[in-house]
Parts: structure tokens; C-alpha cells; sequence
């Protein structure tokens, strides 16, 4: 046979005490205490290792130029705006004033 | 040279990292039920001056590889298709394609 009913504040004690042993906080009512953004582990560290490192080959030249080392990509990159610059298709003015500027003579 | 939206997600990541215990405090007090009312909004007004790259929701695993951003494999970085090359290439330790 079942036990007599036990009285809701026996069992608020006992919740409490467990509470102490295995140090939870007690919290009867379930209020937001927003703990869980202070228990949650830290994201950013496992973040920022997902893409492997690169080596950036231009930070490389620039430390030891006695290597002699060049940066064909960069090279290449630096012909095609030039070439580019030649066929008149080279980056825009850019505007001293706002007045200048090929956005303000828009309409819309 | 990782494309751009590598490089943007990168960047994201680096930013995310710098807030996250502020913002992780900040959050506290803004969710914090037992603590006043006025207390908590200003919480969440500092949360909303937080630029748009703190938020750890913006960071998307992309393809180490090639920087497709869908059908990522993450255990091993790699979008689907990537993942097949190196499979096959045996550049991926205890990956080979099933045949029975």
C-alpha cells in the first residue's frame, strides 16, 4: 500500500537539500534566472579554427625579401588592371565633392 | 585566396569571438527575471548597439575548399562535392567509397 500523501513542504525541504548536496540552485518557482548564458561554453574559440590557416604569401615576401620569392597572383592581378586601365575600362574618378560624385547625378 | 563570402565569414567568426563573453554577460542581465525591470532594458538596449557580426548566428560553416556555403559536410569542412574528390583521392583518413 501506498505511502500517505507527503506534504508539499516536505517535499520543498527535500528539493532544498538536495539542492545544497549537489550545489544546484534552488529555484522553486523556475524563474529566468538567465544561468544558461552564463553555463553555456564559450563558441568562439572552436570558431575561429574551423577554416585550416592559410599562409598569406605577401606577409611572407615582406618579412624575408632575402628569398626573392614573388607573388605570381598578385602580379597578374596588377596586369589586369593595367591592361584594363589601357582599354579605358579602368575604376571610376572618384569625386572630390559630393556634388561630383556619379551617384548624385541619378534620377530616382 | 578564400573568396569573399570565406573571407566575410572569417571576419564574422574573429568578431564573434571578441564580444562573446560581454555579450554573454550582458545577456544575463537582460534575461534575468529577478533582476528589475529597468535594470534589464538597458541590458538589451546595450545588446542591440552590438554590430551585426557579434551575433554568433551569422557565422555559417562554408567549404574550407572551394567556399560553397550549401550541403557542408562538418566533419570535414567540405561541401559534397569536394568531399567526393578528396574521398577519392584518398586525402581523407578512413574515408573510402562503399562497395559490397
Amino acid at each position: 500500500m501506498a505511502a500517505a500523501a507527503i506534504r508539499p513542504m516536505r517535499l520543498a525541504a527535500l528539493t532544498k537539500t538536495r539542492c545544497s548536496i549537489f550545489q544546484t540552485a534552488y529555484n522553486p518557482t523556475s524563474a529566468r534566472t538567465g544561468a544558461k548564458y552564463l553555463r553555456a561554453r564559450l563558441r568562439g574559440p572552436s570558431m575561429v579554427n574551423y577554416y585550416p590557416p592559410e599562409a598569406n604569401i605577401a606577409q611572407i615576401i615582406r618579412q624575408w625579401p632575402e628569398l626573392e620569392m614573388r607573388n605570381y597572383a598578385e602580379e597578374e592581378r596588377l596586369q589586369d588592371v593595367e591592361d584594363k586601365k589601357k582599354r579605358g575600362k579602368g575604376a571610376p574618378k572618384k569625386a572630390k565633392e559630393k556634388g561630383d560624385s556619379r551617384r548624385a547625378g541619378r534620377k530616382r | 585566396m578564400p573568396n569573399a563570402r570565406v573571407l566575410r565569414d572569417i571576419k564574422a567568426r574573429n568578431v564573434v569571438k571578441a564580444n562573446e563573453v560581454l555579450r554573454r554577460a550582458y545577456l544575463y542581465v537582460a534575461r534575468n527575471e529577478t533582476l528589475s525591470p529597468q535594470v534589464r532594458h538597458q541590458a538589451q538596449l546595450q545588446l542591440n548597439t552590438f554590430g551585426k557580426y557579434t551575433r554568433p548566428t551569422t557565422v555559417k560553416n562554408r567549404c574550407s575548399e572551394s567556399g560553397r556555403g550549401r550541403g557542408i559536410i562538418s566533419e570535414f569542412a567540405l561541401c559534397r562535392y569536394q568531399f567526393r574528390l578528396k574521398a577519392l583521392k584518398l586525402e581523407l583518413p578512413g574515408v573510402h567509397k562503399a562497395s559490397w
